[in-house]
C-alpha cells in the first residue's frame, strides 16, 4: 500500500476540465484546487506495484498537465515490494550477513 | 492497513503537497495531518541523488524509515520531489545489503583467486594494512590510491584527502567527480580565477531565456527543470532553446531545438561570438573594466595515453592521434591551417598554458565562423533543411544579443564530458562575458552539477589528486606552507606532485604502477570507459582492490576486500550542491548489521599507521619542485618532533583524534537531538568526528572567499543550508557582483576577484610574443577556442555515433535506484535508443535484442525506436546505469586534455541483430 501526494499545474482555464479527468482515474482523490494558479493537489493510492508506477505518467499523459510532480509519499511494509528486486540483484535464501552468490561467480 | 490510517496519512501527504505548493490549508486539515504523524519523527534532510540538492524530510518509527517527503521549507525544490527522490527512503533496504566485511579467501587465508568469504573488521584492516605496507614499503607514497566520490559527505572526503595527502603524502586521490565536472571546473579557474558559479537557482525565477547545452534537464535535473518549466508557463515572453545531439524530453516544451553533430558546439559558440562582434553587442564597458582576452594552445591531444603499448588491436588507430593529427578540412578553416596538414600534439604536457590577446586578435580567430561555414559543419539531422536550420542559429544569436533579454545558459554533461570541455566551458563564459549578461539576477553561465556534492566535496574539500582544500593546489609551494599550517605538519611533508586523476589510476593499475587501491562512495569499474582493460587490471594484475560498498557492485565484485558500508540517513552528513548551498542532516537510523560508515573506515585504518613508517623519506618518481631533492620527500620525522609529535605516534592521534578535535565532544545534546552517532559511538573516544572535522576545515576557507557558517549552524530548524561565502552570518546570492558579494572591492561594480591565474604573458593567436607576465587582478578572460573534431567518428566499419548518460528513475550506475522495485518496475534495463529508418536498414525491429560493438567491446540491448528520446538518423543513445547492458565497455576513454574528464558522448558503433 502506497500513498503519495501529488502536484498538478495545469493553465488557469483548464483547471475545472482536468479536475474532471483526475476525478475519473482509479485510487486519485482531489484534496485542493486553486484555479487561479491551476494548481491542484491530489493523493493517489495504489495497490499494486505497476498501478503505482504507472501513476504518475497516466497523469502526465492528459490533456492540458503543465506538471505532474510527486510532493510525499508514505510506504508500509509490503512483501510484495521487497521481492520484485532485479533477478540479477535478488539472491534466493539470502540471509542476512551471508555472502552474495554473485560475488563468487 | 485500516480505514482510518489510511485517510489520516492521505490528508497528511494532501496537506503537506498543498503547503509545498503555497496553497492555503483550513486549520482542522492541519490538526488532522498532524494526527497522522503521532509517533512518527520527522528531520530535515538532503537527496542522496543528483547535484541539484532537494531537500526532503524524513520519517523514522521503531528504527525504520516510514516515510519521506519534499521539505516544503527548502528553497531548492520547495516541496517537491522528482521520482528518485520520492523512493529516498527505500535506497538501504535493498535484499542484498552487505553486512559484513568480505575477502578471497583460501583454506583460512588471503588469496587473489579465492572465494570471498565473511572476515571481521579486525582481520580485514589486517590484510589491508599489510597490503598496503608492502606495497608502500617498494613502491612509496604513489603505489597507493584511492577512488574517491563526488558522493561523499564533506567529513568522509576530508578525512581521505587529510589521511592521504598529510598522512600517507600522496596525492593519489580521485574522485569520480572527475567524469562530472572537471572540466567546469578548468572553465571556472581558467576564466574566473576561483571555482564554481556567480549565480544560483533563483536565475529561472529572474530571467526570461533558458538556453540548454547538452543538458537534458527533463530527465536529468527534472525539480530545476519543473521550476523552468513554471517560469516558461507563467510568462509568454519567456522562451527555451535546448541544443543537443538528441531530440529529448527537454525538447518537448522548448521553443527552439537545435540538434548539432557532436563536437559542433565548440564551432556554434564561435558562431555566437561573432554575430555579437560583427553586430558590435559587445558590452563595450563591462568588457573594458572587467574583461581580458585570451587563448592557448590547439595541439593538446585527447588525453589518451601516449603509447599503444596496452591498446587493443583495434584501438590503435584512435590511440595514434594522441601524437599526430590530420586536420579535416573543417578543422583547417576553424584553426586557420590547410586540410591534411599534419599537426603533432607538442602540448599534450601543458594543455592549460595560455596568454592574453588583443581584442583585434580575438576577432581575427572568430572571423571563419560564418553562418554557413557553422551551419554546413553543425547541423546534426541530415534530414533537417539546411536554410531552415540556418535560421534557427540566427535566432539563437539574436536572443543572445538583444539587449533587453535576461538569459541563462545551462549544461551538465554534453560540455563536461567532452574531448575540449573545458574550451566549451570557456567559450559559454565568453559568449556572456562579452555581453556582460554574467553574474547578475537572471542573467549568467551556470554549470549544473551531476552528483550530490561534486561541489560541496569534491571540489570545496579537494579531493583530487592536484588539490587541496578551499581551491588550493599541492604545486603552489604557498598553498602547501598555508595548509602544512593550518594542518600542524612539518614543513614539506606534503608532495608538490600531482597525483594520478581517475582515469590514470585505472591505467596505473593496468601497467602496475599502482598496486593498493581503495574504492569509496563510487563504482568506477562500471564507470569508467573502456571498462573491459580495468575489470582485466583488477583481476589479472597483482594488486589488492578494497572496496567499501552497502551493495555488490561491479567494483565490489572484482575487489579482493569488500568493507559494508553506512549509508546516508545512517550516519551524519553535510553536502554542497552546484548552486554553493552547503546542507547538513542529521543519522536518523543505525546502519544493519557491522556496516560502518565512510569517516569511521578512514579513521580506523589511520590508527595502523606511525609517523614514523609515513613521515621518513620517501620516493616519488618524478617529483622535480623547488626545495625538493629530484625524486624524494624529505624525512620530516625531527621536525615533526620538535613540533611535540613522538615517531609512534599514530596518524589517527595526530591528524584526526587530535588535542583540539578532541575538545569537540560527543554526545551533543544541542545539535544531536536525541539522534546516534554510530561512528563516534563506536570510536568511543569522546569526540565528535563529523563536527570536529568539519569546523577545523571551514577554516581554510575563512577570509579566501570560501566562507562556510560553523557546523552547528546548518542544523538549525531554521536553516535549509546556506550558499557560500557566508559572511557575517550571511550567505551570498550573486558573486562577483558588488550588490550581493561582500568580497568585491567598493565601487568596483563587478569583480572578479578569483587569485588563480592572474599574471600571463602576451601573443597572438597562435603563440607568445611578449614573455613578460601582465597582471589582471580582478578581471575574467573571455577565451577563443577554436573548433576541433572528435577523435573518433562513424566510419565505414563503426557507422553509428553512441553517447550515454542517464535516465529520469536511475541514478548512476543503479546501486541504489535498482534496487528500489517501483524504479526497476519503471525502467528495467538500458535501451538502445535508435531512429526507425536505421533500425530498418538493419533489419532490426523495436525490441529486438542487438550487439553494440564498437573497437573496445561489445554489449548486448534492446532496441527502442519510439520512446523518450528519438535520436536522428546516424545516432545512437543508452543509459549507463545497468550492469547488465554495461555500456562502458564500448565508451572511449578520451579526456578533455585539460580537465582530464572522460568523453561518454562520442563513441563510434555498430548495431546487429543478435
Amino acid at each position: 500500500m502506497n500513498i503519495s501526494g501529488i502536484l498538478v499545474v495545469t493553465a488557469p482555464e483548464h483547471t475545472g476540465n482536468v479536475s474532471k479527468k483526475l476525478q475519473s482515474l482509479t485510487g486519485i482523490e482531489i484534496h485542493y484546487v486553486d484555479a487561479a494558479t491551476g494548481r491542484i493537489v491530489i493523493t493517489q493510492e495504489a495497490e499494486t506495484i505497476s498501478a503505482e508506477v504507472d501513476g504518475l505518467k497516466r497523469i502526465r499523459a492528459l490533456p492540458h498537465i503543465v506538471l505532474a510532480e510527486m510532493s510525499c509519499h508514505y510506504f508500509e511494509e509490503d512483501r510484495e515490494l521487497l521481492d520484485a528486486i532485479p533477478a540479477e540483484l535478488d539472491d534466493e535464501g539470502l540471509e542476512s550477513g551471508s555472502v552474495p552468490a554473485c560475488l563468487n561467480e | 492497513m485500516d480505514l482510518t490510517r489510511r485517510e489520516f496519512l492521505k490528508s497528511s501527504a494532501a496537506t503537506a503537497t498543498a503547503t509545498a505548493a503555497g496553497i492555503t490549508v483550513p486549520a482542522a486539515a492541519l490538526a488532522k495531518s498532524k494526527q497522522a504523524d503521532a509517533g512518527v519523527q520527522w528531520d530535515k534532510s538532503v537527496c542522496r541523488f543528483c547535484g541539484t540538492g532537494c531537500g526532503i524530510m524524513v520519517a523514522t518509527k521503531g528504527g525504520r524509515i516510514v516515510a519521506t517527503k519534499g521539505d516544503p521549507d527548502a528553497p531548492v525544490n520547495r516541496g517537491l520531489n522528482c521520482i528518485k527522490g520520492y523512493f529516498n527512503g527505500k535506497i538501504q533496504y535493498g535484499k542484498d545489503r552487505l553486512t559484513r566485511p568480505l575477502m578471497r579467501m583460501t583454506d583460512g587465508e588471503f588469496d587473489k583467486q579465492g572465494k570471498f568469504q565473511p572476515v571481521s573488521w579486525e582481520r580485514a584492516f589486517d590484510e589491508m594494512e599489510k597490503q598496503f605496507k608492502k606495497t608502500y614499503q617498494d613502491m612509496g607514497p604513489h603505489g597507493v590510491a584511492v577512488f574517491g566520490s563526488g558522493q561523499y559527505t564533506i567529513p568522509e572526503g576530508y578525512v581521505m584527502a587529510k589521511l592521504m595527502k598529510a598522512g600517507f603524502r600522496s596525492n593519489n586521490i580521485d574522485p569520480n567527480a572527475r567524469h562530472c565536472m572537471a572540466s567546469a571546473v578548468v572553465g571556472f579557474i581558467q576564466t574566473f580565477g576561483i571555482d564554481e558559479p556567480a549565480g544560483n537557482y533563483d536565475d529561472i525565477e529572474h530571467t526570461d531565456t533558458v538556453v540548454t547545452w547538452g543538458a537534458n534537464m527533463a530527465e536529468c535535473h527534472p525539480i530545476l527543470w519543473a521550476r523552468v518549466s513554471d517560469r516558461r508557463l507563467g510568462n509568454d515572453n519567456v522562451k527555451l532553446v535546448n541544443l543537443t545531439t538528441i531530440s529529448n524530453q527537454t525538447s518537448d516544451i522548448a521553443d527552439l531545438e537545435i540538434v548539432f553533430k557532436p563536437g559542433t558546439d565548440l564551432a556554434i559558440q564561435n558562431y555566437i561570438l561573432r554575430e555579437i562582434v560583427k553586430n558590435d553587442a559587445v558590452n563595450h564597458d563591462f568588457v573594458n573594466k572587467h574583461c581580458v582576452f585570451s587563448t592557448g594552445p590547439y595541439d593538446i591531444g585527447y588525453g589518451m595515453r601516449g603509447t599503444s603499448k596496452y591498446a587493443f588491436d583495434a584501438e590503435k588507430d584512435i590511440q595514434a592521434k594522441e601524437l599526430v593529427v590530420t586536420l579535416d578540412a573543417d578543422e583547417a578553416v576553424a584553426q586557420r591551417r590547410k586540410p591534411g596538414e599534419k599537426v603533432k600534439q607538442n602540448n599534450t604536457k601543458k594543455p592549460v598554458k595560455h596568454w592574453l590577446i588583443t581584442y583585434e586578435e580575438f576577432k581575427r580567430g572568430v572571423e571563419p565562423y560564418t553562418l554557413d561555414f557553422v551551419a554546413e559543419l553543425s547541423k546534426g539531422d541530415p534530414d533537417e533543411d539546411l536554410a531552415a536550420y540556418k535560421q534557427k542559429l540566427q535566432e539563437l544569436a539574436k536572443l543572445y544579443m538583444d539587449k533587453n533579454r535576461k538569459l541563462v545558459s545551462y549544461w551538465t554533461m554534453g560540455f563536461n564530458q567532452h574531448y575540449r570541455g573545458s574550451w566549451v566551458n570557456e567559450q559559454n563564459y565568453a559568449i556572456h562575458l562579452l555581453l556582460g549578461k554574467q553574474a547578475q539576477p537572471g542573467n549568467g553561465a551556470f554549470s549544473l552539477t551531476g552528483q550530490p556534492s561534486a561541489c560541496g566535496t569534491a571540489r570545496e574539500v579537494g579531493t583530487f589528486a592536484h588539490r587541496l582544500p578551499a581551491d588550493l593546489v599541492v604545486f603552489n609551494p604557498k598553498h602547501r606552507a598555508f595548509s602544512e599550517g593550518l594542518w600542524k605538519l612539518p614543513a614539506n611533508t606534503l608532495n608538490p606532485k600531482v597525483g594520478s586523476h581517475i582515469t590514470k589510476i585505472m591505467r596505473d593499475l593496468e601497467d602496475g604502477s599502482v598496486k593498493w587501491a581503495w574504492v569509496q562512495v563510487n563504482n568506477p569499474f562500471q564507470a569508467t570507459a573502456n571498462a573491459n582493460h580495468w575489470l582485466k587490471a583488477a583481476r589479472k594484475m597483482d594488486n589488492f582492490l578494497v572496496v567499501s560498498d552497502p551493495y555488490p557492485t561491479v567494483s565490489a565484485k572484482v575487489a579482493d576486500l569488500i568493507l559494508p558500508t553506512a549509508m546516508i540517513f545512517e550516519k551524519w552528513g553535510l553536502y554542497g550542491n552546484a548552486e554553493r548551498r552547503t546542507q547538513a542532516w542529521r543519522q536518523q537510523v543505525n546502519p544493519p548489521g557491522e556496516a560502518m560508515g565512510d569517516v569511521w573506515q578512514g579513521l580506523e585504518f589511520a590508527k595502523r599507521f606511525k609517523l614514523k613508517e609515513v613521515w621518513g623519506e620517501q620516493a616519488v618518481p618524478g617529483l622535480k619542485a623547488g626545495g625538493f631533492e629530484d625524486g624524494k620527500l624529505p624525512d620530516v620525522l625531527a621536525e615533526a618532533q620538535k613540533m611535540g609529535y613522538s615517531p609512534d605516534d599514530t596518524l589517527y592521534d595526530v591528524l584526526f583524534a587530535n588535542k583540539e578535535n578532541r575538545k569537540v565532544k560527543w554526545p551533543d545534546k544541542s545539535v544531536a537531538k536525541g539522534h546516534g552517532n554510530h561512528i563516534a559511538e563506536k570510536l568511543d573516544d569522546g569526540w565528535f568526528p563529523e563536527k570536529a572535522l568539519f569546523n577545523e576545515y571551514r577554516q581554510f576557507g575563512v577570509g579566501h572567499a570560501h566562507d562556510l557558517a560553523e557546523f552547528d549552524v546548518y542544523y538549525r530548524d531554521d536553516v535549509r543550508g546556506l550558499k557560500w561565502p557566508v559572511v557575517d552570518g550571511k550567505e551570498t546570492q550573486w558573486r562577483f557582483n558588488e550588490k550581493y558579494d561582500s568580497y568585491c572591492a567598493k565601487g568596483s561594480g563587478f569583480d572578479f576577484y578569483g587569485k588563480a591565474l592572474k599574471a600571463l604573458p602576451s601573443g597572438d593567436l597562435d603563440k607568445v610574443t611578449t614573455p613578460d607576465k601582465t597582471s589582471l587582478a580582478h578581471k575574467a578572460k573571455i577565451f577563443f577556442r577554436p573548433y576541433a573534431a572528435p577523435p573518433e567518428q562513424p566510419d565505414k566499419n563503426y557507422d553509428l555515433w553512441f553517447s550515454t548518460g542517464r535516465v529520469l528513475e536511475h541514478w548512476h550506475t543503479g546501486t541504489m535506484t535498482r534496487r528500489v522495485p517501483e524504479l526497476h518496475r519503471a525502467v528495467p534495463t538500458a535501451l538502445l535508443y535508435m531512429n526507425p529508418d536505421d533500425a530498418k536498414a538493419r533489419g532490426i525491429q523495436r525490441n529486438d535484442v542487438v550487439w553494440i560493438e564498437s573497437r573496445r567491446g561489445k554489449i548486448k540491448a534492446v532496441v527502442e525506436t519510439r520512446g523518450r528520446n528519438r535520436p536522428v538518423k546516424g545516432y545512437t543513445f543508452a543509459a549507463f546505469f545497468d550492469e547488465g547492458v554495461f555500456v562502458n565497455k564500448v565508451c572511449l576513454d578520451v579526456t578533455c586534455p585539460m580537465s582530464k574528464e572522460e568523453d561518454f558522448k562520442k563513441a563510434a558503433i555498430k548495431v546487429y541483430k543478435a
